[in-house]
């Protein structure tokens, strides 16, 4: 088996390729939380630029070692990974193994600086998570529709988490008075939430602080869709979970900022016209 | 641990994670903030057990990442089309990598027969054509266990069809060499393989091979790996 055969495998590890791979990526690698991984010595060698002409054979070869030895890092890693796990705790995997119970429904941005488990502390089986540009969770939308109703219905989430972050480039992008084509649809839903709260983010003079607020603001809006669902209501009425809560992340300092939603406001406020409870 | 507990925790964790990272690396925020450079894309399940940057082994930064029930690619789910728009034209990723694993909840209610309720079932359509379509072999497998790994591979082939056929996706293939991946997470081992399919194909004898100092790992078509002495 594929499994077994892998394992025997930790002279892979201390590869030159995939030290001069890790030597190249922005980030510094000196702060592995659960790895080991080989040390950086090599000097970064990027391709240069004048290997990406397309006539240019060598330059073409390059790019594809270069390609395939980042993809070939990730493998490494989490054999690196799996071998921890194992052992810390032989049984880790048999247990994950045995299904699924998570608490938490995380709703965050594909923002690759926001990876919910690693921020939160939260271990494999515990956090169930949809993540899509800008954190939106509408109405219309059956793959994040799919995943609450999983998440409450089936998995008897007790929390439902929606994490925006300042320095969102899909909030941004909803303030550029651009087309971006396929992108439109989607976006479209953050310059709705701007419209409902035009006066308050018209009143604040400072660009990068509205845009902020925006973020804020869309979080909050995406917590309310979230109360709108029949699932949530239904099974609030029934259960007294899940509830929900309304997150920041800030990269400047890591943190996560609660932007403390009422909820149980929120769902006073919007059975009015949105019970679905019936 | 009561709920409200585990709330605390993952807020206080928090806390704990962002001050052990700046203490190890002042810069480690600042540079985050700068900006997101991530090379790869990655399509999963929402499934908890399938946390991508931590079975990956890699960092804040690296991965671009949409998560899903069963990690389907519908064609015009404008939720995933974003996604990936967004990643391969304005972030200009270097890999899709289109994740399916053991024991999908998405992929074991896609072959029962019973309606699961709600937007569930429309959203699963794509899984029950792959089990229509792959009646033959579904049904002759035996272990219950085993037809729900069997249909959650087939339903990663179908989703890099989907992927390779975007036009988004065509164009940076062609104009870039992006690179298109199915890869498997078994949950049992906690290890991914590469299912052979997408863009990995067309890429010449040896390229798949991850060498070391005194071996070399070769993955074959199957996604079977083996161990050869270094040459
Ligand atoms: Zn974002
Ligand atoms: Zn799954």
């Amino acid at each position: 088996m594929f499994s077994t055969r892998l394992g025997l495998s930790p002279l892979l590890h201390s590869s030159k390729q995939a030290s001069s791979a890790l030597s190249r990526l922005a980030i510094p690698r000196t702060t592995p939380l659960r790895l080991t991984l080989p040390s950086a010595t090599a000097t970064p060698r990027r391709f240069c630029s004048s290997h990406r002409s397309a006539d240019n054979k060598d330059g073409k070869k390059d790019i594809t070692m270069y390609l395939q030895e980042t993809h070939d890092k990730v493998f490494e890693n989490n054999r690196s990974w799996a071998a921890e796990q194992v052992a810390k705790d032989p049984d880790f995997f048999k247990k994950l193994e045995a299904g699924q119970n998570p608490e938490y429904l995380w709703i965050g941005c594909s923002d690759s600086r926001i990876p919910a488990e690693q921020i939160t502390g939260l271990q494999p089986g515990e956090a169930f998570v949809h993540r899509n540009i800008a954190n939106l969770v509408c109405n219309t939308d059956l793959n994040v529709m799919s995943v609450i109703e999983y998440a409450v219905k089936h998995l008897k989430v007790k929390h439902i988490v929606v994490c925006g972050h300042y320095g969102c480039g899909g909030v941004k992008a909803a303030m550029t008075p651009k087309d971006l084509g396929l992108m439109n649809p989607w976006l479209r839903n953050i310059r709705d939430v701007y419209r409902l709260h035009e006066k308050e983010l018209d009143a604040i003079p400072d660009e990068e602080a509205r845009y902020e607020r925006l973020v804020e603001l869309n979080v909050y809006e995406q917590c309310r869709n979230v109360v709108k669902t029949a699932a949530l209501q239904q099974s609030y009425a029934e259960n007294g979970f899940p509830v929900i809560h309304g997150w920041v992340f800030n990269f400047r300092d890591g943190l996560l900022k609660d932007l403390n939603v009422d909820f149980e406001t929120i769902l006073k406020d919007i059975q009015k016209i949105y019970n679905l409870t019936a | 641990m009561s709920s409200s507990n585990t709330f605390q925790y993952a807020l206080s964790s928090n806390n704990a994670w962002a001050g052990y990272k700046a203490h190890q690396n002042p810069q480690f925020f600042p540079k985050l903030a700068g900006g997101q450079s991530p090379e790869i894309l990655w399509i999963g399940c929402s499934d908890s057990r399938c946390p991508e940057t931590t079975i990956l082994g890699m960092q804040p930064g690296d991965v671009f990442v949409h998560r899903n029930i069963a990690n389907i690619v519908s064609p015009t789910d404008i939720n995933t089309t974003a996604v990936i728009e967004y990643a391969v034209v304005h972030l200009g990723v270097k890999h899709i990598v289109l994740c399916g694993h053991s024991g999908c909840g998405g992929a074991a209610g896609a072959l029962s027969d019973a309606r699961i309720g709600g937007v569930l079932d429309t959203w699963l359509l794509p899984l029950k054509t792959v089990r229509f379509n792959h009646a033959e072999e579904l049904d002759a497998i035996t272990d219950e266990k085993e037809r729900v790994v069997r249909i959650a591979q087939l339903n990663v082939e179908e989703g890099i069809k989907v992927l390779m056929n975007n036009a988004t996706v065509r164009e940076a293939i062609a104009e870039r060499g992006l690179e298109v991946h199915g890869v498997f997470f078994d949950i049992g081992c906690g290890r991914i393989r590469e299912l052979g399919c997408g863009t990995a194909h067309k890429f010449p004898a040896g390229d798949h091979v991850v060498r070391g100092k005194h071996g070399q790992l070769v993955f074959g078509q199957d996604g079977e790996a083996e161990i050869a002495a270094a040459q």
